[in-house]
């Protein structure tokens, strides 16, 4: 045993153990918290650059606990983990980084701080995970340290939006560990194989598949906020602006949709997911979704409202790319992963920008305020624009792939839904760009706070800069190879396809 | 040595602009580099004029999804056009805003949508042609909103609507051409239409999303709203090169001369004819020089629109043809551009500089009523010599309505020199000499145009020159019997942006069936909402229990 063995279980022991000493730590100490904070993520961010090279070498990353006879805990990284791992990561420094600047001084910080690591554990724990089991566990982490995150503010209409939040996803979680233990009944393995593993088993019980996948697909849904089951995520945008970043774009939504990649094609397999007939309503419950969330986001005057329901709508590009069938597509999907990370990161920081910095919280008093916030609103207009899907801004790469992925399979309705959701996407974070930069900004803003340097503290305006950018040179430089884009196209080559 | 700084000018021409803006927002350099903005576009003008084109091609695999840039034969004439335009507003915009604030806005919008027409014209591939056509388009959205009034806006609105649109049938069309050539470079793609099953639909999505940059019926009505609404450079290039940013799209992507459809070629054509009448005889009623224009741009880009239909049907001849359009769309260009710039310059009542700025207006005024020896008479030459390629009766119908048509712009550019004749009310900003010398640089270039191409030049020797001075002398009796009548005097405009009005109408009945259907809605969720609380309370509860 070597000592890169090792290393994803040190990957999450270095965010763990941060998260449990951060608990103990009393509110006064703001350095040794922040020191604690950064140095766990500056260790992660090492050991994941480590692993990155490693896994481009072909070098394996496995480790095994038995749990119970022929059930391990299995942590293990592969390309795809990794791609998952890299995205949580870096994103959760840079969030970490705008989370203190947004929070630190106010009451209840280490509370605060203990969960967001934790959170970060278990997705990366999620990431990782190398059987369903193991997944699960992570996954039901997640679940629960992100409720003290949503519930923070400790008001009656965050409480209410939190136990929401647990309603959802604790009845998401069971419907998912009734399926897992189903599945395992059946099958007597949880593992993710490339090309799944249920095949074995696809003759004598093709009807109790379909069920477990429906099973396994709502459980994951919940949290991805597919369709009929979304309904808390826009609730929980009363979180403080970091949690939202990283529900949205990093951890929690994510972590659904990561799910329903997995389930797709390392548990059933494409093929059999296909042969039972499964991947065309999953395209067409995801294309609801997508021109769905589009539609009510049009509506929505709070802006993070209508950021929550954008995002309902671009995760399910991810699920749409893999229910598209084919190489192409699923590139789109994967690496939508990223792209709406990254655009949507950007955008909830801005919006965090404006509610911390002038009290601004709808879309409605945005008038002007690129004239006053002008770094922070080209940052949130690059991300915007990226939603919309235009070029050369990440979002567009995405939609190339997912097009042209669904018109190698046949399925040209997919381009219409593309199309349609351009179009809604236009029509609602255009009118905000709009306001901003075109409109006569009014004489006082609700809530303003000023800055001696600049528009507002330099530790919340660099993270939605540094995101916007990553957002504009994954697009620009998409076919380079250090793009995440190569990455992808490593994925499908190896694992997928 | 010199021909890697000839050929990096190519490129410079496009990261020039962009620089410029990166380095405005350094508050410390401003003022020098709002100097520097003016001269933007002399990069891509030396480009247009040392490179000698067919010769290199840039590859980077790296940019977006794999680019191509470079300059071709048709690159070089838009090149050329285009950025001499872009030079000349660039000046004139630094004489025309005295305030650095406005300078400072404008110029960041101006450089954007600079960079991205040049990007357009020295594109190879779907890619960077996309990435610089919407850069173009975007960035020209603040241009039009510039003077912030309820006008801008309604024309903003109007246009961005129309972008929007055209960008998303451009990535529909985009997608079904990648789908069957396996590069995106524009050989590749143009190849791939021999066998593409959506080969109408590709050519429907293109001619339209392209078509609503060109100006075609009946997506032109953003032309007559955004030109008057914008700031004067802003219209000059936007009638002078963004419309041409149309054309070139359509050169660039529809299968001519690859393909002969007859059905194609009869629409286009009668769509093209059409704008040429449409917008010559919107065109005459309006009082405002700046939307005559735009309704001039209307119809002169029907005689483009129609030149496109010719290709569809004799695609034996599309080489020819497709020097007659770029010739055309270089020649409409600059006049445009000067005429737009010279009436936004009629601000001052001193009698000698309204004079003098009116006499200069005659030249591309009749530049483009296609005076002997001017840029006009090679064009409509040119033009009229393609209707011979036709049979028979065609042929001469063709060029009798071209006959015409030359009228009708004679007659339109009559009526604007009589609109901002000296006596009339000012106009637009007072002349001077900072405002007035590149637009005599331009006047100049004009002239010189027929003269200095070759192929222009070729027409001009042997050329009967008389004949052309049939139309003019046509139009202006029409002017002096129109003049003499009374019932033309009290004729009241057509409101700009004409049939806009109908696309209101029906917007606001869609409105309405969607405000009808949220009622419905609306109890629905009344409905549900009930159950939903109810379920709520029920889980609550449990979850008290638990606790």
């Amino acid at each position: 045993m070597s000592i890169s063995t090792y290393i994803p279980l040190l990957v999450i022991l270095s965010s763990f153990l941060p998260a449990l000493i951060i608990f103990r730590l009393s509110e006064k100490q703001h350095f040794l918290r922040t020191l604690l904070n950064l140095s766990g993520i500056c260790i992660t961010l090492l050991l994941v650059i480590w692993m990155f090279i490693g896994v481009y070498y072909s070098q394996n990353y496995e480790i095994r606990f038995v749990l119970i006879q022929n059930l391990d805990i299995s942590l293990r990284a592969g390309p795809f983990a990794l791609f998952f791992t890299g995205l949580s990561s870096v994103l959760w420094f840079i969030t970490t980084v705008y989370a203190i600047g947004y929070l630190e001084g106010s009451a209840h910080s280490s509370r605060f701080f203990g969960f967001f690591n934790l959170c970060i554990t278990a997705t990366i724990g999620i990431a990782l995970s190398g059987n369903l089991i193991t997944f699960l566990l992570f996954y039901e982490i997640l679940t629960l340290s992100a409720y003290p995150l949503i519930i923070h503010r400790g008001t009656e209409e965050s409480r209410l939006a939190g136990s929401i939040y647990l309603l959802y996803t604790l009845v998401g979680g069971t419907l998912l560990l009734l399926g897992t233990v189903w599945l395992y009944t059946l099958t007597g393995t949880l593992e993710f194989t490339p090309k799944g593993f249920v095949h074995t088993i696809l003759q004598e019980h093709s009807s109790a598949l379909v069920i477990i996948f429906i099973l396994l697909i709502a459980g994951f849904g919940v949290k991805a906020a597919l369709f009929p089951l979304h309904g808390w995520l826009p609730k929980a945008m009363i979180a403080p602006a970091p949690v939202s970043a990283l529900l949205h774009a990093v951890a929690v939504v994510k972590a659904g949709a990561f799910g329903i990649v997995r389930v797709v094609y390392e548990v059933y397999g494409l093929e059999t997911a296909a042969f039972l007939g499964l991947t065309t309503p999953l395209a067409v419950l995801a294309s609801i979704t997508i021109i769905y969330g589009s539609l009510r986001a049009l509506f929505q005057d709070n802006l993070k409202r209508r950021l929550a329901f954008s995002t309902i709508s671009q995760v399910s590009y991810i699920i749409l790319g893999i229910a598209i069938v084919g190489p192409v597509a699923t590139t789109g999907g994967i690496i939508h992963l990223v792209h709406q990370g990254v655009m949507k990161i950007t955008l909830f920081f801005g919006a965090g920008n404006f509610a911390e910095t002038l009290g601004v919280h709808h879309v409605s008093q945005m008038n002007g305020i690129a004239k006053r916030m002008p770094w922070t609103m080209v940052s949130f207009t690059i991300g915007a624009l990226g939603m919309i899907g235009i070029p050369p801004i990440a979002g567009f790469i995405t939609k190339w792939y997912l097009g042209l992925g669904a018109l190698e399979s046949g399925q040209e309705w997919v381009v219409l839904v593309l199309a349609g959701s351009s179009l809604l996407n236009a029509g609602y974070f255009l009118p905000i760009l709009y306001r901003a930069w075109f409109l006569a900004p009014p004489e006082s803003w609700p809530e303003e706070h000023s800055f001696s340097k600049g528009e507002t503290k330099s530790s919340l305006l660099w993270p939605p800069l540094i995101t916007a950018f990553f957002a504009l040179s994954f697009g620009l430089f998409a076919a380079s190879p250090w793009s995440p884009l190569a990455w992808a196209h490593l994925i499908t080559q190896q694992e997928f396809f | 040595m010199y021909e890697k700084f000839v050929n990096s000018l190519l490129l410079l021409s496009i990261l020039w602009p962009l620089t410029l803006v990166v380095m405005l927002t350094v508050k410390k350099i401003r003022p020098v580099v709002l100097s520097l903005a003016a001269w933007a576009a002399l990069p891509a003008l030396f480009a247009a004029l040392f490179v000698s084109p067919n010769i290199l091609y840039w590859d980077f695999p790296w940019l977006l999804l794999g680019a191509k840039l470079g300059l071709d034969t048709t690159g070089v004439l838009f090149l050329l056009g285009s950025a001499l335009l872009w030079s000349v507003a660039g000046i004139y915009t630094k004489a025309y805003f005295s305030e650095k604030e406005k300078q400072l806005s404008f110029y960041t919008f101006f450089l954007f949508a600079m960079a991205g027409n040049f990007g357009l014209i020295i594109s190879q591939d779907i890619f960077s042609f996309y990435l610089f056509f919407t850069l173009m388009s975007f960035a020209s959205y603040g241009l039009v909103v510039f003077n912030k009034d309820k006008e801008a806006f309604q024309a903003g609105l109007v246009y961005i609507i129309l972008v929007v649109i055209g960008e998303v049938m451009l990535f529909v069309a985009f997608l079904l051409l990648a789908q069957t050539s396996d590069t995106t470079s524009f050989e590749a793609v143009r190849t791939g239409y021999i066998d593409n099953p959506n080969k109408n639909l590709i050519i429907f999505l293109l001619f339209t999303a392209f078509g609503i940059k060109a100006g075609i019926l009946p997506l032109h009505v953003w032309l007559p709203l955004a030109h008057p609404a914008a700031p004067t450079p802003a219209s000059a290039v936007l009638s002078g090169t963004m419309i041409n940013a149309g054309l070139l799209g359509w050169l660039r992507f529809l299968p001519l001369g690859d393909i002969i459809s007859v059905n194609w070629a009869t629409g286009i054509i009668l769509l093209g004819l059409l704008a040429q009448f449409y917008g010559v005889i919107i065109g005459l009623t309006q009082r405002n020089p700046k939307t005559l224009l735009a309704y001039s741009s209307i119809s002169q880009m029907g005689i483009m629109t129609m030149l496109i239909g010719f290709g569809f049907y004799l695609p034996e001849h599309w080489d020819t043809i497709l020097a007659g359009i770029t010739f055309f769309a270089l020649h409409h260009g600059l006049n445009k551009g000067a005429l737009f710039l010279g009436v936004g310059m009629l601000g001052s009542t001193n009698k000698l500089q309204r004079n003098t700025i009116w006499l200069g207006l005659f030249i591309p005024a009749l530049a483009l009523a296609a005076l002997p020896y001017s840029s006009g008479m090679t064009a409509k030459y040119l033009v009229k010599s393609y209707t011979a390629y036709f049979i028979t009766p065609w042929s001469s119908i063709l060029s009798i309505l071209l006959f015409i048509g030359t009228v009708n712009t004679a007659l339109l550019m009559i009526r604007l020199l009589y609109l901002v004749r000296p006596a009339s009310a000012p106009f637009g900003v007072s002349a001077g000499f900072s405002l007035l010398w590149p637009w005599i640089l331009l006047l100049a270039s004009i002239i010189s145009l027929p003269f200095s191409l070759e192929s222009s030049l070729e027409v001009m020797q042997q050329l009967n020159a008389l004949p052309y001075l049939y139309p003019l002398f046509l139009s202006i009796l029409i002017s002096l019997f129109i003049v003499k009548t009374k019932k033309f005097q009290n004729l009241q405009p057509v409101p700009a942006g004409d049939i806009v009005l109908y696309y209101k109408k029906a917007l606001l009945l869609f409105v309405k069936i969607g405000k009808k259907l949220n009622a419905v809605l609306l109890y629905y969720k009344y409905f549900t909402s009930a159950i939903y609380k109810l379920t709520n309370i029920f889980w609550y509860n449990i979850l008290l229990l638990l606790k």
